[in-house]
């Protein structure tokens, strides 16, 4: 009776570890995007220059080693519980922003602001392009906000999809920089 | 959404995202170790990385804390370079689901771990069902930071060194 007992309470150990784990691969699957991110960055050249985390919120900056570019993401994890996962499936909101150096940043961010007092920005709405400057360093950015699927991401529980990233983060940074350069000729 | 700039600190001096550049350095380093990221956090100088060794059987989790200790501004950069405390932590965990086991194992291993923790640098230590082994070192970011091949290099043979130690200090108490 002892021992059935003991293998009773096993069994129903083994089974919390198993729904335990479905909750911590929830809980991890926007770390691991971060992680994949910054190693698929780094690859194409770049530095981390700058990362801010708390744990839910995540913001990456980095600038190409050469070139100087920048690009920005922040990603917040939509789908935190099991729940939410299989009904919605994993997906996250995810700004990006690509951002060169300008010479008269200043001049060029006055011209462009006026969008900014728009009523129609800043709705949350994915792909609008919007310009932003930080006038310390004399980078001006664009920035679209984006609402993605994390599956596509991921070909098992630890493994990434690298090209599939990287297209993704250059389609997106391809997009951003034409925009910049057709607003900054405009 | 127009605030993210302002969610990031004015890293407007190169010296100043040094530790940030390591980071991104060891997460791309460790990526290719097998070790995809599993926990991140990140706010002043205090930077920590939790790793997953996917294929390890022994250790659950690797983490690195990079905490900054000088190198923010110019003259402290000029005269003491850019130092910084690595910590590493192997962490091993047992799911062990027989209670006589679990007796076991705090008759002898967790008693033999009290008795004599350190192992010279290394620190041994066990919080219910994890045992992790602790190790500190002081690095010149500069030595590391670089994306040139040598300091890549250098930085592969640290972080697959000092896992491997700490691994060897903990495989003994994997159930």
């Amino acid at each position: 009776m002892s021992e059935h007992l003991d293998q009773v309470f096993g069994q129903l150990v083994n089974r919390s570890w198993q729904r335990f784990s479905e909750q911590l691969h929830t809980r991890e699957i926007d770390d691991l995007l971060v992680g994949a991110v910054i190693t698929a960055a780094v690859a194409q050249g770049n530095a981390l220059i700058d990362l801010n985390s708390d744990g839910n919120h995540h913001y990456l900056r980095f600038q190409h080693r050469e070139r100087k570019h920048r690009l920005m993401f922040q990603l917040t994890h939509l789908a935190g519980s099991v729940t939410a996962a299989r009904t919605l499936g994993q997906h996250a909101s995810v700004t990006m922003a690509y951002g060169e150096y300008v010479q008269d940043a200043r001049t060029v961010w006055q011209a462009l602001k006026s969008e900014v007092k728009s009523g129609f920005l800043d709705v949350g709405e994915p792909g609008v392009l919007t310009v932003d400057a930080d006038l310390g360093t004399g980078y001006v950015y664009v920035q679209v906000p984006l609402l993605l699927d994390l599956e596509p991401y991921f070909a098992d529980q630890y493994t990434v999809k690298y090209p599939v990233l990287q297209e993704h983060i250059a389609a997106v940074a391809q997009a951003c920089a034409k925009y910049l350069h057709g607003r900054i000729a405009a | 959404m127009l605030s993210m700039i302002n969610k990031f600190k004015n890293n407007a001096e190169a010296r100043e995202s040094k530790d940030e550049a390591l980071i991104g350095e060891m997460v791309f380093t460790m990526a290719h170790l097998g070790c995809p990221v599993i926990g991140i956090k990140s706010g002043g100088d205090l930077q920590y990385v939790r790793f997953k060794p996917v294929k390890d059987p022994v250790l659950y989790s690797f983490t690195i804390v990079l905490d900054r200790k000088t190198g923010d501004g110019a003259l402290q950069q000029a005269v003491l370079g850019s130092k910084a405390t690595l910590t590493f932590v192997a962490e091993v965990k047992n799911h062990i689901a027989d209670p006589d086991d679990l007796v076991a194992m705090f008759r002898t291993d967790m008693a033999n771990m009290l008795r004599s923790p350190w192992f010279g640098d290394i620190k041994l230590d066990h919080q219910l069902n994890s045992i992790t082994a602790t190790k500190k070192q002081l690095i010149d970011i500069d030595d590391y930071a670089d994306a040139d091949g040598a300091d890549r290099e250098r930085l592969r043979q640290l972080l697959q060194g000092t896992m491997q130690e700490l691994r060897e200090k903990v495989a003994a108490y994997k159930k």
